[in-house]
């Protein structure tokens, strides 16, 4: 098989699921900007709703410094200043008209299970209830083993039209892969 | 009472114009704000406020007025931004003046809503919110 025909079945695979674009590797908050930028232009151009554009925005930025923060996949250095990198995937596409971000990274296998268990409250909760737990998430001291507060996985639940959807693959080692996809 | 300088931060890609005129009691933080590192923008920001309200709930004369107009702001920035509220909600309990106004885009139904629940939070300072339109 050609490298043509090898990168075209995988691009045309993308395209068969929607993908607006796609990025898997390490991810810094270098890349999170310039990829945060390329897509409101893209949706701006495609005269996507100004608020539907924020709400995918404010997702995929929350899911990509989840990435950045959580990932068990990391190199951090200084290279004269600090550098964070974390591997992982971000993925923005349209589904049946409806925007969604994924996002994929790997997760220590202890952490998995607290993860889930607050991704399946928060999948369960309706509009009104993700607001007041988000207000009260916003009031509470920053937990010590939190950069950000967590609020960030509420802010994702909330700007999602339907509940959102995840899941746990076990890999080799202590580690699991984790995706959580939202839709707009 | 000692006069603290005026904390200023140009506007960035990513984070937001920031002027906090404490002679003048005037505030206003307005844009985006998804900095790198919350922390390290609000942290700094967030002690100068707490020296600033020190000195104000000792004399409190005049009306510490904040005006804020965001068009959007991640996890971190609301974080940050709750813990500034707290803070002045706190000056007003002891009979500061404090009067909010928080500016949101007619059309901006994020911000409107992040004002409103906000806006919840305050028993003793004044938290307005303010409509605009394009022009």
């Amino acid at each position: 098989m050609s490298i043509a025909t090898e990168y075209f079945a995988f691009h045309r695979q993308l395209q068969e699921h929607g993908v607006v674009f796609s990025f898997a590797g390490y991810l810094s908050e270098g890349i999170l900007f310039s990829l945060g930028e390329a897509l409101k232009q893209k949706m701006s151009l495609e005269e996507a709703d100004s608020r539907v554009i924020k709400r995918v925005f404010s997702v995929f930025v929350e899911q990509v410094q989840n990435i950045i923060r959580y990932s068990a996949d990391r190199v951090e250095g200084d290279l004269g200043r600090p550098v964070e990198l974390s591997s992982g995937m971000v993925v923005v596409g349209r589904e049946q008209g409806r925007f969604f971000v994924v996002c994929g990274n790997m997760v220590r296998r202890d952490e998995a299970t607290e993860l889930q268990r607050r991704l399946e409250r928060l999948a369960s909760m309706d509009k009104d209830s993700l607001k007041s737990y988000y207000r009260e998430r916003l009031r509470a001291p920053v937990e010590d083993d939190s950069r950000g507060g967590n609020i960030g996985l509420i802010e994702i639940a909330r700007r999602s039209t339907d509940p959102i959807e995840f899941g746990f693959v076990e890999v080799a080692g202590d580690r699991s892969f984790f995706c959580l996809k939202a839709y707009i | 009472m000692e006069t603290l300088e005026t904390l200023y931060r140009a506007p960035t890609e990513r984070s937001p114009l920031l002027e906090f005129d404490f002679t003048n009691r005037r505030l206003r933080i307005e844009g985006e704000s998804y900095p790198e590192d919350a922390a390290a923008f609000y942290g700094p920001v967030i002690q100068a406020l707490e020296t600033f309200l020190a000195a104000a709930v000792a004399a409190p004369d005049a009306t510490v007025r904040f005006e804020l107009r965001m068009s959007y702001f991640n996890s971190s920035s609301a974080k940050a931004l709750m813990n500034i509220f707290q803070r002045l909600e706190a000056a007003a309990a002891t009979g500061v003046g404090v009067h909010i106004r928080w500016h949101y885009h007619v059309e901006d139904d994020t911000m409107q809503e992040f004002g409103e629940d906000f806006s919840e939070d305050f028993a003793h300072a004044v938290f307005e919110l303010c409509e605009f339109d394009d022009d």
